[in-house]
């Protein structure tokens, strides 16, 4: 199980790294943590033939206060987050999804961005940004531009990202201090990638509900958000989940639909 | 085939070796290098049998081309031969039956030295979630997790 | 050092191109033109043979199982070529380059409808898809028709894979020096498998050298001779320079031995006191599409069934078995053997009897189990349950897990709360059977004896050679201090060796709960006589008669003096002069141990669960877990620990956990550890094990073996102790593993039942 062969490169710059992004096209990929790429290139399901190393380029390390948001370095792992030892202006939720992302060594070196341009249906980070409004900062050979998450997920593996382009980082809003968050992960052994999460922010009367692990990307559950919001008794808000999630999983499939159902509940009664 | 220039310190000992950049640095310690208590159990992340250091950072070697480590300082278990704390695991691995056929053995040293850096005092939970991704199909497990609660209840301040 | 640790100048990698269809005609195999002499299919050996495998039965069909696939494809994962280059990259990127044109033909996944007639076959000349089909019957079988109560209930145990943590590895050259075929293997068992190469390859067994250095985890996996292994030395004999084949776990999970994978379909008779009466049914096995040498996995068939009564006094069994062959992975041995299926069913089956009747399961296990007045007891199936007390095991395992705290904390429970549930399992493993049980089964190779040398080299320094091959059982501990115990000296002093068919003596391998008994029971009766020669010449030294002297802490002593055994072996190997009249030089004695009773030592035991079950996502968790057994005299208590712990470890993987599934077309949806479930420590509580000890009447020290039993009863304790989370709604879990999916679909299924009548009653 060893990779197909490629060409490695490790640009000094960001901007280095987005000509030879720009360059290769279609058979580069930028390679940050590697904990996701490696696992595909091994089994040789990446079809990439040309690696361009971002993972030590200080742009992708930074971290910066923006006032009312901060922005998050891509190349921040998932173990900085999870020790602490980068910002969480989510009071705790990141940390919380951070310590519950695959294992202790995996968490060392993944990254959020790594997590976030793989767009793994199931994964943690897209679903958290998601629900905390974030937007990506993205350089590519057109310069910069910011996506709001909602546009930057669009499908299984897939982003709105753009040939050459690299996510520097996340500008995520700060919480206020009596926000309420919950993070509801059901995997089949710990450390396992998500059969059902849910993620739930709560600024007052503003509630953001998340699910993955079901479609093909994290999705907003806005009709079932505003329901509870609105005070609906709870059979009432439950059928609106039914109706919200029966149009995310594909295939009839009641289990599924269960148990996304009781993921989303829980994260609702823990902002209750 | 193209092969990337890399400068390594291994167990600290300065290495420049030419390598095809798809080699893993799983394979780069066990094939170039001739350090063979790395094993490989999955190559997809999943095992933890092939853990190292990385600059002192846990890293599965399997999910590392050794190309990405240029410049950096690998660990394994042989240059942990001296490690004060690697050798009171050592023998609480012993003592606690630890090991039956030994094959996960040294991924689970690496986790169980790196929580022990990381928290002195850690409890039975926390020794189990470090070792998650830890696979050992012979022993359950219990012997494991008994030996590094026994190692943190022995460790001295300044280990 | 393991096999993939092997080091030699030369080295070359391999990598196989396989199928990517379960079932097709092998129409051709292009290599690439630039670097044809370095792939190899199976028309670049004509000197091949394809060895006869499974039970010498005329009724066993044979299904010839090729180095490289030949003709046809029959599963995904075949192997079909070998690619040799520098490194296994290369070798991958080689393989890439060979096509391989398949016409695919339909494909057979289920082995219950394997059986149908119109069914696709696998081999054309076989009338059906069965390796063989038997009848097993005995007791009162007028008893099914006049049975006053029956149930009718269908078990189902998943397949999945062996998963040794080391996976197989070769590495195969030729020794031009000593002319000779050096293979280093990762097996339980290198003499039978330098038996079986030897024939594959056409080469007499003395010019075949199988070491198997460190192996990590076998669990019956490495028990069996795979074509992967012949064709690396086959390759090994063309090429001239040492090739390697070290497996990946895409590769394991594909295409290496796989287990379990039975089907029951079975009514039990009982009286309304819930007296047992009898079991009658179809038992389909999965066995895949080839039957591997040297013995296939047909045992899995008869030990089903045999092993359908349980420890319990039933008067009548009738099951018929279909060991049946499906375009998946060939299966094989994996620790317990076909027994954690039976036990599956049985113990279910007791359980829905209690529920049936209103009674507590574990009055119901009081009410039928074999007592210790009763033994040796033969079950209606023929197995001889040689000592032991069951009822006690059972008290001692509620007593453990406190069945009262349990049922007060389930009536307490309020709307919304998690479910808890009990559950109980009882098991038997037989251990150390030999001649008579695996000639009874016509078994090509029947283990049914060990082998030691013992010698003692000029200092007193002890070696100690023997066929079994330690892969975690920690043979170097047991054994050193059964023949430290027989020789009188520190087991310090005593090195064990295996693992090299040029340095031990014939011998059978690790497997089957064995080691104990013979390999112990070998070194021990072998370094008796090796001590009453010791003492012979230590009478001698002193001039003292032999009667008056006795062995004691590495010396021999008279009532006057003493000497040491490094002056006994000085004189016994050097010393020729100093040995009594016409005694033989050295210290050295080659013995075989087989139990005076071959038909096996039962072990057995009571595992006891305590599960939360969480009802909206069907999450399952264990809470406790205790185990009370009796594997008879223990050598060593923390090896036997080791041994329950990590066998409960394996069963609660098949029971939870571990699966493979397949589409209908055959293809295996469970290929990396991302599809397959390996529990870890997260995953795996600490078992509390409580132990008695009756001794077996027929072994040396009363030994019984262990290495499966913690395996066996898990899948059936955890069902029993979902369903009883779930009494109060009649649910049943009938299939592994009890993935949070399955749980909650039974569950459902038992509530909407209960809805429905409750529904016709209103
Ligand atoms: C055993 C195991 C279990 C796991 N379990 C979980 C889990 O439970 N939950 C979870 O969320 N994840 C899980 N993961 C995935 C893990 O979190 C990865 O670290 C993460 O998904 C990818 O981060 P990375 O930095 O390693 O990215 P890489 O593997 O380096 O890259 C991933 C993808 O992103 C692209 N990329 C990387 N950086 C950038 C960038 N800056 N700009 C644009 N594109 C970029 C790459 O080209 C590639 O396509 C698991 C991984 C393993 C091995
Ligand atoms: S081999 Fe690297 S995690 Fe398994
Ligand atoms: S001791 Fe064998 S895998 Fe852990």
């Amino acid at each position: 199980m060893k990779p197909a062969a490629f060409d490695y490169h490790r640009p000094a710059t960001l901007a280095e790294a987005i000509d030879l992004m720009e360059r290769f096209g279609d058979s580069a990929a930028a390679i940050s943590g590697g904990q996701s790429l490696v696992p595909l290139m091994n089994l040789r399901l990446s079809p990439s033939d040309q690696l361009v190393d971002v993972s030590r380029l200080a742009e992708l390390q930074q971290t910066r206060d923006l006032g009312d948001s901060v922005f998050l370095g891509a190349g921040l792992t998932h173990a900085m987050f999870e020790d602490g030892a980068a910002p969480d202006p989510a009071n705790g939720l990141m940390r919380q999804a951070a310590s519950h992302i695959a294992y202790r060594a995996v968490r060392c070196h993944g990254t959020i961005g790594g997590s976030v341009a793989m767009a793994d249906p199931a994964a943690d980070w897209p679903a958290v940004l998601l629900a905390l409004d974030a937007a990506a900062l993205v350089r590519g050979p057109m310069g910069e531009r910011r996506i709001a998450m909602d546009a930057l997920l669009t499908g299984t593996y897939t982003t709105s990202l753009e040939t050459g382009e690299i996510i520097t980082g996340f500008e995520v809003p700060k919480l206020p201090a009596d926000a309420r968050t919950s993070y509801v992960k059901f995997n089949r052994k710990v450390g396992a990638f998500a059969s059902s999460l849910a993620v739930a922010v709560r600024q007052g009367e503003a509630l953001r509900l998340v699910l993955a692990g079901a479609g093909p990307r994290a999705t907003l559950l806005a009709a079932t958000a505003a329901a509870f919001i609105a005070g609906a008794p709870k059979t009432s808000v439950r059928n609106t989940l039914a109706g919200e999630v029966a149009l995310i999983v594909e295939a009839d499939d009641p289990y599924a639909c269960a148990l996304h159902i009781a993921t989303i509940l829980r994260a609702i009664e823990e902002i209750s | 085939m193209k092969m990337t220039e890399i400068s390594v310190r291994v167990n600290g000992v300065a290495m420049k070796s030419s390598v095809e950049p798809r080699t893993s640095l799983a394979d780069y310690v066990r094939e170039t290098c001739g350090l063979t208590a790395t094993h490989l159990g999955c190559e997809h992340g999943a095992c933890g049998a092939c853990t190292v250091l990385v600059d002192d950072v846990l890293t599965r070697s399997c999910l590392k081309f050794a190309a990405m480590c240029d410049d950096r300082h690998v660990t394994t278990l042989e240059g942990l031969a001296n490690d004060p704390l690697t050798d009171l695991l050592r023998q609480c691995f012993h003592e606690s039956h630890a090991l039956q056929c030994g094959f996960c053995t040294p991924g689970m040293l690496m986790a169980a030295r790196d929580l022990l850096r990381r928290n002195m005092t850690p409890d039975e939970i926390t020794v189990r979630n470090a070792l998650a991704g830890h696979i050992c199909r012979c022993t359950g497990y219990s012997g494991i997790v008994h030996a590094i609660l026994l190692a943190a209840s022995r460790l001295k301040p300044d280990d | 050092m393991f096999v993939a640790d092997v080091r030699l100048p030369g080295l070359q990698d391999i990598a196989f191109v396989r199928s990517g269809v379960a079932h097709g005609r092998l129409l051709s195999v292009n290599k690439p033109a630039d670097d044809r002499e370095r792939v190899f299919t199976i028309d670049d050996f004509d000197d091949l043979n394809v060895l006869e495998a499974g039970p010498e039965l005329e009724a066993f069909r044979q299904s010839p199982y090729p180095a490289l696939a030949s003709g046809k494809v029959r599963y995904v994962g075949q192997a079909i070529a070998a690619c040799v280059a520098t490194t296994r990259a290369r070798a991958e990127d080689l393989a890439e380059r060979v096509e391989v044109e398949i016409d695919e033909l339909p494909a057979v996944v289920d082995a219950v409808a394997a059986m149908q007639p119109g069914s696709p076959r696998l081999f054309e000349n076989w009338a059906d898809n069965a390796f063989i089909a038997r009848t097993i019957s005995a007791g009162d079988l007028n008893l099914f028709s006049a049975s006053p109560m029956r149930l009718k209930r269908r078990f189902r145990m998943n397949r999945h894979a062996t998963v040794s943590l080391e996976i197989r590895g070769v590495v195969a050259h030729w020794d031009a020096r000593l002319e000779e075929l050096v293979v280093h293997l990762s097996t339980q068992g290198g003499h039978v498998m330098r038996l079986g190469l030897a024939r594959a390859l056409g080469l007499p067994e003395n010019q075949v050298r199988v070491i198997a250095p460190d192996v990590g985890g076998g669990f019956g996996g490495k028990n069996r001779l795979l074509p992967e292994e012949i064709a690396v030395c086959a390759i090994a004999l063309k090429v001239g320079h040492p090739v390697r084949w070290i497996e990946d776990r895409r590769e394991h999970l594909l295409a290496s031995v796989h287990c379990r994978d039975h089907h029951y379909d079975l009514t039990v008779c009982f009286e309304p006191d819930g007296t047992l009466l009898g079991i009658e049914g179809d038992v389909h096995i999965d066995a895949g599409a080839y039957a591997l040498w040297p013995t296939g996995s047909f045992m899995e068939a008869s030990m089903a069934a045999g092993n359908l009564p349980g420890p319990y006094r039933m008067k009548a069994l009738r099951v018929n078995t279909f060991t049946v062959a499906t375009n998946k992975a060939p299966m094989g041995p994996y620790r317990g053997v076909a027994r954690p299926g039976a036990c599956f069913a049985i113990e279910r089956m007791v359980d829905e009897v209690a529920q049936h009747l209103g009674i507590e399961p574990y009055e119901m296990r009081k009410r039928n189990l074999v007592k210790r007045t009763e033994m040796p007891y033969v079950t209606v199936a023929g197995l001889k349950l040689d000592t032991g007390d069951y009822h006690d095991s059972l008290d001692t395992a509620a007593k453990m897990i406190d069945i009262s705290a349990i049922r007060r904390r389930q009536k307490e429970r309020k709307p919304g709360e998690p479910r808890v549930g009990i559950g109980f399992a009882v098991y038997t493993e037989q251990s150390g059977h030999g001649v008579v049980e695996w000639s009874k089964r016509k078994s090509r190779v029947v283990p049914g004896y060990e082998s030691a040398n013992v010698r003692m080299l000029p200092d007193g320094s002890v070696n100690i050679s023997v066929g079994v091959q330690n892969h975690g059982q920690g043979h170097e501990t047991t054994l050193a201090q059964i023949a430290a115990h027989e020789l009188g000296i520190d087991p310090s002093q005593i090195r064990i060796r295996y693992g090299d068919t040029a340095t031990t003596p014939f011998g059978f391998g690790t497997f089957a709960s064995r080691s104990i008994v013979f390999a112990g029971g070998a070194v021990g009766v072998t370094s008796r006589r090796l001590a009453e020669k010791i003492r012979l010449i230590g009478a001698h030294l002193l001039q003292a008669a032999p009667e008056s002297v006795r062995i004691e802490n590495g010396a021999v002593l008279s009532d006057s003096g003493s000497v040491g055994f490094g002056e006994i072996a000085r004189a016994a190997n050097i010393r020729q002069e100093m040995l009594p009249e016409g005694m033989e030089p050295l210290l050295e004695f080659t013995g075989t141990y087989e139990p005076k009773e071959s038909a096996g030592v039962f072990s057995y035991g009571t595992h006891a669960v305590v599960v939360e079950v969480d009802e909206a996502t069907g999450g399952v968790k264990i809470l406790d877990y205790a185990v009370s057994e009796d594997c008879g005299t223990m050598i060593n208590p923390m090896i036997v620990d080791g041994q329950v712990q990590g066998g409960i470890s394996q069963g609660i993987g098949t029971g939870l956990y571990e699966e493979i599934p397949f589409n209908a077309d055959g293809q295996p949806l469970a290929t990396t550890f991302g599809e397959y479930m390996m529990p870890c420590a997260t995953e795996i509580p600490t078992v509390r094990i409580a132990h008695s000890v009756t001794p077996a009447l027929v072994t040396e020290y009363g030994v019984k073996g262990v290495g499966e039993g913690g395996a066996i009863a898990p899948p059936a304790a955890l069902a029993n102790a979902v369903a009883d989370a779930f009494r109060d709604c009649k649910a049943s879990f009938n299939e592994t593993p009890l993935t949070p999916r399955r749980v909650w679909e039974a569950a459902q299924a038992a509530m909407t039942r209960m809805e429905a009548a409750a529904e016709t009653r209103a």
